[in-house]
């Protein structure tokens, strides 16, 4: 046994040092970025873009930390808590709130005031918005995607219903008219609609219905809760609706996948256009969210890099970030961020990297949903905030729910944490 | 146990454990067979017994995406020498605490069994300072230090210590009168009569190491380090989705292994417990 | 260690009594493992103590002493006795099925029959799947419209929408966490099984005993060590069980399956309360201690032999 574990230890420890287990990295200026993509395309661009910033500076390393997503906070958290933190990191717009008035992210203006031919008044406005504190920029969007709907016509034609095409034509896409056709191919036995990655649990995708009725979860300035509002109250309503009574939304655990070709509609990123099958596909079309009572609207997802203060290299990751985005690398970056530069947003830009979809389709969805859409909500002390919403509004999904009382109730919990 | 069993009991016996595997194996069904399914089936409702088509350059994409075969020999390694250092380790504490009399024993003994106590994440963060000051980070000794001598050898110790005190005592009071050392005795006498738990020691330690996944993916962040379970978050496509049939084959690939240890080693596995110290 | 060993123990003179020499051979036995444990669990758990003291908001990178100030907001947080509950229901649930589930098929894989090889592996596959594949393909199961309620359905009952459910969704969890894992408790059980001697069982078959009364009499009885070793085991890691529920239910509906330590989880990691985390840290950790002490207490009475 005891020559055994010899043996063992003796290969183990050659082991180590074969990997390299034991050399710990000694470099000067390293600058380390964590990220949630571990895409081999997205990395050979970011090291593309690394070594172009690297060439002018020599003894400059950079290096990209993919981290699994669902860990992804858990793991950032740990390494600043532990005393190595990343000097840049992508951040995600529902923990925005969280970084940028926390000041741990470190200001970025000085540097992109200084980045040659940045062109910072190329950067639209409004998508900055959640990213700043006062007149500080914290951190810079890379990727802002909008909202759609995507469409698989063969169902609805099989239901016999209208579809989406049909009914923009017409002048009448709206929600009424939507669920109405959901709700057709829903009685065929199919799916109707989904919102995608919502699974009654992640609640903040229904901003993508409820902002048709103006809703939101809290009001502009986040200190008061604005669930009990009688326009969430009555988007509410209609989403309990369509689920209940109309089966145009798949209920409460029931699992339906729209790109497998089960279901007539789905809300989300237009980024998931890669997700539409290949072969043996189906009839699918990619509209604009319908609009609401309160008229048309649209609604963006967002990630963010920011430079953490913490860093060792606070100022050089600043520039490094500064670079990354600038107008050349924004362009490269463009072929899987959408950009929130105004140069970049054009139908022929994006249609060259998004070959799936029409130069129609990306002028109705990309580029006016980017230019008026607003954020999905987000708040200091999100992740907690989320929580109790979420053990709130499953009173909302049973289907003799009274959804006035439990919106009421999600209220009275949440606002003394929106004041704190 | 029962040498004659009649056919009609066996019948049932078969019928009983048939059913009660549904459970256990459909999911493992799943994972292998989802993993030569294009991605867009996988999440077919219901659930397709076979795949309807196989696409089985799944498995070579797993070695393109990411540096898989380093990987495996991370995991592979680390688990090695985790397993070996842990049997030492635990093999002379449990010894000491079944074995020798001397005062403390035991309130060291309750203080070392806190060690199987203690969740993981609770003291993550402390580690992640420890380690950092340490200038560990992104290496793979904490994934060997603290298995190997922190809690999750622990369990282990305790299996050792349940053996011995099991163990007749004869052969060892002999060699004291003969006037040999403990050591002595430990690695000339008890050792050799402990394979069996030292073999119980090391399947449940390789798993948990083989296993391990919050620990990698808060210490170690280069591919090139990384091991195999965090390996498997890492298939993703171009906007940040699983690559699921990919991640799957992935799995497959990571169980296999284990699987047929187990197979092969199950039986010696089994019996070695039989006769440890387990029982008392 | 090798001048110990050369110094005759009889001799009544010598500095090296056996005492001496056991005092020094114990400790350099169990040094690597007590100081592993002291730098790898009790000064990290000292630091999460310390931790527990102070308000630490790791992003703002803000570290203030508030003495017990965290432990109060504990006592008084209202989600407190949900939690509470929800861990005691999942714990107890959890251990009463992991054992029950273990020792029948431990049982039915100590019957000799052809095939039983294949059989054991099977029920240890669970063990090595990966985790991630294990959650998703339960998750599919227990949808309204999934696997389980279409073949309920087939048996003419229809099925409860398990994991929306607040009585079904906290079973759910303790099944799915059970098939998992329940092949390492099996293996235990079965060792112990194959442990007990043959000629027990035929000196009461002699006797005119029953299976039932064989099993109560004799088996139990003989296996309790491990019984007892694999009840601490199962309570332990019930205290620790979070990713599965982190995907099946997110601690829903409603509080209903969010056990301390996911609370603890999401206090630290995803609310970024540091210390508040630490203190509920602190609080499983005796709740953990005192049950398991309460248990090696309790060996004395059912376990029949140990020392």
């Amino acid at each position: 046994m005891k020559n055994i574990s010899k043996k063992l230890m003796a290969m183990g420890v050659a082991c180590t040092m074969l990997s390299g287990g034991i050399v710990s990295s000694a470099m000067a200026e390293e600058l380390r970025m964590t990220i949630w993509s571990a895409n081999e395309g997205h990395l050979a661009l970011f090291n593309g873009i690394a070594d172009g910033f690297v060439a002018s500076h020599p003894d400059v390393t950079v290096k990209f930390d993919s981290l699994p997503f669902s860990n992804y906070t858990t793991t950032v958290t740990t390494q600043i808590a532990g005393g190595n933190a990343p000097d840049l990191a992508w951040i995600l717009e529902t923990t925005a709130a969280d970084f940028v008035n926390s000041g741990a992210l470190y200001p970025l203006n000085d540097a992109l005031n200084a980045a040659e031919g940045y062109e910072l008044s190329d950067v639209s406005k409004p998508p900055l918005g959640l990213w700043s504190k006062d007149d500080a920029i914290l951190a810079m969007p890379f990727s802002t995607s909008p909202f759609a709907m995507f469409v698989n016509n063969d169902l609805i034609k099989a239901a016999g219903a209208q579809s989406p095409a049909e009914l923009i034509a017409a002048g009448e896409w709206n929600w009424e008219n939507a669920i109405k056709t959901a709700s057709a191919v829903g009685a065929t036995g199919k799916g109707g609609l989904i919102v995608r990655d919502f699974k009654y649990q992640n609640w903040k995708n229904l901003a993508s219905i409820w902002s048709g009725w103006d809703a939101a979860p809290w009001s502009a300035d986040g200190k008061d809760c604005a669930f009990a509002e009688p326009e969430m109250v009555s988007a509410m309503n209609f989403i309990h609706d369509a689920i209940f009574e109309k089966n145009a939304i798949p209920g409460p655990g029931e699992s339906v996948d729209f790109f497998a070709g089960d279901a007539a509609l789905t809300i989300t990123q237009i980024s998931r256009a890669s997700l539409l099958p290949k072969e043996n596909g189906f009839d699918w079309d990619l509209v604009p969210l319908p609009a609401g009572p309160a008229g048309e609207y649209s609604l963006i997802g967002q990630a963010a890099i920011g430079v953490f203060a913490a860093g060792k290299n606070a100022e050089l990751a600043a520039e490094f970030l500064a670079y990354m985005t600038n107008p050349e690398n924004s362009a490269k970056l463009a072929q899987f961020f959408p950009s929130i530069r105004g140069s970049l947003l054009n139908a022929k830009t994006l249609g060259e990297t998004n070959a799936l979809l029409s130069e129609d389709q990306l002028k109705k969805v990309v580029i006016e949903g980017i230019a008026n859409g607003s954020v999905i909500p987000g708040h200091t002390g999100f992740a907690q905030i989320e929580q109790i919403v979420r053990a709130g509004l499953d009173a909302v999904w049973v289907p003799d729910a009274n959804v006035e009382d439990a919106l009421a109730n999600v209220c009275s919990r949440i606002q003394p944490l929106l004041t704190r | 146990m029962k040498i004659d069993m009649s056919i009609r009991t066996r019948t049932m016996l078969y019928g009983l454990m048939c059913v009660l595997l549904i459970p256990f194996v459909f999911p493992t069904w799943w994972m292998v067979t989802s993993s030569v399914k294009p991605i867009s089936d996988i999440f077919a409702f219901p659930p397709d017994f076979l795949p309807r088509t196989y696409e089985w350059s799944t498995y070579q994409r797993v070695f393109e995406l990411q540096p898989f075969a380093q990987q495996y020999w991370n995991s592979g390694y680390i688990a090695a020498i985790v397993t070996a250092g842990t049997m030492i380790v635990s093999s002379l504490a449990g010894y000491a605490f079944a074995r020798i009399r001397f005062p403390g024993a035991d309130a060291i003994f309750m203080v070392v069994l806190l060690g199987l106590l203690i969740p993981a994440e609770v003291t993550i963060v402390p580690l992640f300072q420890m380690f950092n000051q340490w200038g560990m980070i992104n290496t793979h000794w904490p994934l060997i230090l603290v298995p190997v001598f922190g809690a999750p050898s622990v369990f282990s110790t305790f299996i050792m210590r349940q053996f011995f005190i099991a163990l007749p005592i004869e052969l060892e009071e002999a060699a004291r009168v003969d006037g040999l050392g403990r050591f002595t005795i430990f690695r000339k006498i008890a050792l050799p009569l402990a394979k069996p738990a030292l073999s119980a020691v090391a399947i449940f330690t390789f798993l948990h190491s083989w296993n391990l996944f919050l620990e990698p993916i808060v210490f170690i962040s280069t591919p090139e380090m990384f091991t195999l379970p965090q390996a498997l978050t890492q298939f993703t496509d171009a906007y940040g989705g699983a690559m699921w049939n990919i991640q799957l084959a992935a799995a497959t690939l990571t169980a296999l292994p284990v699987l047929i240890v187990f197979i092969v080693a199950q039986k010696q596995f089994v019996e070695g417990l039989a006769h440890t110290g387990l029982k008392g | 260690m090798s001048q110990a060993s050369h110094i005759v123990a009889k001799s009544p003179r010598a500095f090296w009594t056996i005492k001496r020499r056991d005092q020094v051979a114990g400790t350099l036995f169990i040094a690597p493992q007590l100081i592993g444990i002291i730098v790898f669990v009790l000064i990290p758990l000292g630091l999460v103590f310390w931790y527990s003291l102070h308000e630490w908001n790791v992003l703002a990178n803000s570290f203030k002493f508030v003495g017990s100030a965290n432990y109060k907001m504990l006592l008084a947080d209202p989600a407190l006795p949900e939690v509470l509950t929800a861990t005691g229901i999942f714990s107890a649930g959890l251990v009463i099925f992991n054992m029950s589930l273990a020792l029948l098929i431990a049982v039915l894989l100590n019957q000799k029959l052809w095939g039983i090889v294949v059989f054991r592996t099977l029920f240890f596959s669970p063990v090595v799947v990966s985790l991630v594949a294990w959650t998703i393909v339960w998750s599919f199961l227990l949808q309204n419209n999934g696997g389980i309620n279409a073949v309920l359905q087939t048996m003419g009952i229809e099925g409860p929408n398990w994991l929306r459910n607040p009585g079904t969704a906290m079973f759910s969890i303790i099944v799915v966490q059970v098939f998992k894992n329940v092949g390492l408790n099996m293996i235990l059980f079965l060792a112990a099984l194959q442990g007990v001697p043959k000629e027990l069982y035929e000196a009461a078959r002699v006797d005119g005993a029953s299976a039932f009364k064989q099993f109560r009499r004799i088996t139990l009885p003989l296996i309790s060590p491990t019984i007892l070793l694999t009840s601490i085991i199962t309570i332990v890691g019930s205290l620790q069980v979070f990713a599965q529920i982190a995907v099946l239910t997110q601690g829903g509906p409603g509080m209903s399956t969010t056990v301390l330590v996911y609370y603890l989880y999401q206090q630290a990691f995803q609310f970024h309360f540091f210390g508040y985390g630490a203190t509920l840290s602190i609080m499983l950790f005796i709740i953990v201690a005192v049950l398991t002490f309460a248990q090696w207490q309790l060996r004395k009475r059912i376990v029949f032999y140990e020392n």
